[in-house]
């Protein structure tokens, strides 16, 4: 139930998806992996929304080179870990909503256990080894994942619902060369509100996933396109071998 | 016959896109793609290699269904198709 406060601060977006898809906003826990980049558009977008619980995971410290996009830090943050940066925004931003931050990168080990039991887990990484750990921890967990990525003006944005679409490992089966991307503010803001776009369709059930669609946006060229995404069956991820390389399935 | 080349983001940004091209009898994605690409060897050098191969990273379709990379310098076009050609990005 949504307290008299919640029902004026949420006002302008109930008629959306009516009190009830307020209430689902309210229940849910979702998962924002990075408060960079594109971690910072999609977790103020959620907690202004009024999704009952953020966990966000960093492991870095705000520098100075991170401001020209990185929105949940500013300038009095510098030296500070991200976290405890993104927390104080967040918290500024909404505080009537449960905001988890832990400073730890995200790997192999504890992956599964940061992930827990969200309803849903927000790509914001810079790196694929890291997203195709939370690809294989969505799928094991069924649970779905929103993805980002940019570059430049730039960036890419799907929703993988496990047992429902492609997962990631279907689509970028290749990760591109391994660099500091360049990359405009602009763009991480994009893409970011494009994630948690997706995340506030899905747990209010509203209109169209990007479900089996990559979404490309080129800011240079001002416009954006869709290309159909298939499943691979030979996906080491999500194909017939669930999660093990070819290699391992054929000794 | 006629081949329609897009490519996307950075790619569109060194090549253009919606490049139409005359396409041979026999021609393979990759000799087409190759042909549209020349004109501009950094743009070139963003999706082939050395050899003249896509790199891996490099997501190709063809009519909307994706084609491995590997088996682009085998797959023959038809005219009116469309290539599409896009780079993924990884930055957050």
């Amino acid at each position: 139930m949504l307290s008299e406060r919640e029902r004026e601060r949420y006002k302008r977006q109930i008629p959306i998806f009516g009190p009830e898809g307020q209430d689902r906003l309210k229940a849910a826990h979702i998962f924002v992996a990075g408060a960079g980049g594109l971690g910072s558009p999609a977790a103020i977008y959620l907690a202004v929304a009024g999704v009952g619980t953020i966990t966000i995971v960093d492991m870095d410290t705000v520098e100075l080179s991170n401001l020209n996009r990185q929105i949940l830090h500013n300038d009095r943050g510098l030296g500070k870990k991200k976290t405890i940066s993104a927390i104080e925004t967040l918290r500024d931003y909404n505080p009537e909503i449960t905001i988890n931050a832990i400073d730890t990168p995200i790997s192999e080990t504890n992956v599964r256990t940061l992930v827990g039991r969200v309803d849903g887990i927000v790509d914001a990484m810079d790196n694929y080894p890291a997203r195709y750990l939370l690809n294989e921890v969505a799928l094991e967990k069924k649970i779905p994942l929103f993805h980002g990525a940019i570059r430049g003006f730039f960036g890419q944005a799907t929703t993988i619902i496990p047992g429902k679409t492609p997962c990631l490992a279907c689509i970028v089966r290749n990760p591109p060369p391994a660099e500091v991307s360049p990359v405009i503010g602009v763009t991480a803001g994009v893409i970011g509100s494009v994630q948690a776009t997706e995340v506030v369709k899905y747990l209010t059930g509203n209109g169209d996933l990007l479900a089996g669609r990559l979404f490309i946006w080129d800011g240079l060229a001002g416009s954006a396109e869709e290309v159909a995404v298939a499943q691979n069956p030979a996906c080491p991820a999500c194909g017939t071998g669930a999660g093990r390389t070819p290699s391992t399935e054929h000794p | 016959m006629n081949v329609n080349v897009k490519f996307f983001a950075r790619f569109r940004e060194l090549l253009g896109t919606d490049i139409v091209t005359e396409a041979r009898e026999g021609m393979t994605i990759a000799a087409v793609v190759s042909a549209a690409a020349k004109k501009n060897r950094e743009g070139y050098d963003a999706i082939f290699d050395q050899k003249g191969n896509f790199l891996e990273f490099v997501i190709v379709m063809q009519n909307g269904q994706r084609v491995e990379t590997a088996d682009a310098a085998a797959i023959p076009v038809a005219d009116g198709d469309v290539i599409a050609i896009f780079p993924p990005v990884a930055g957050g």
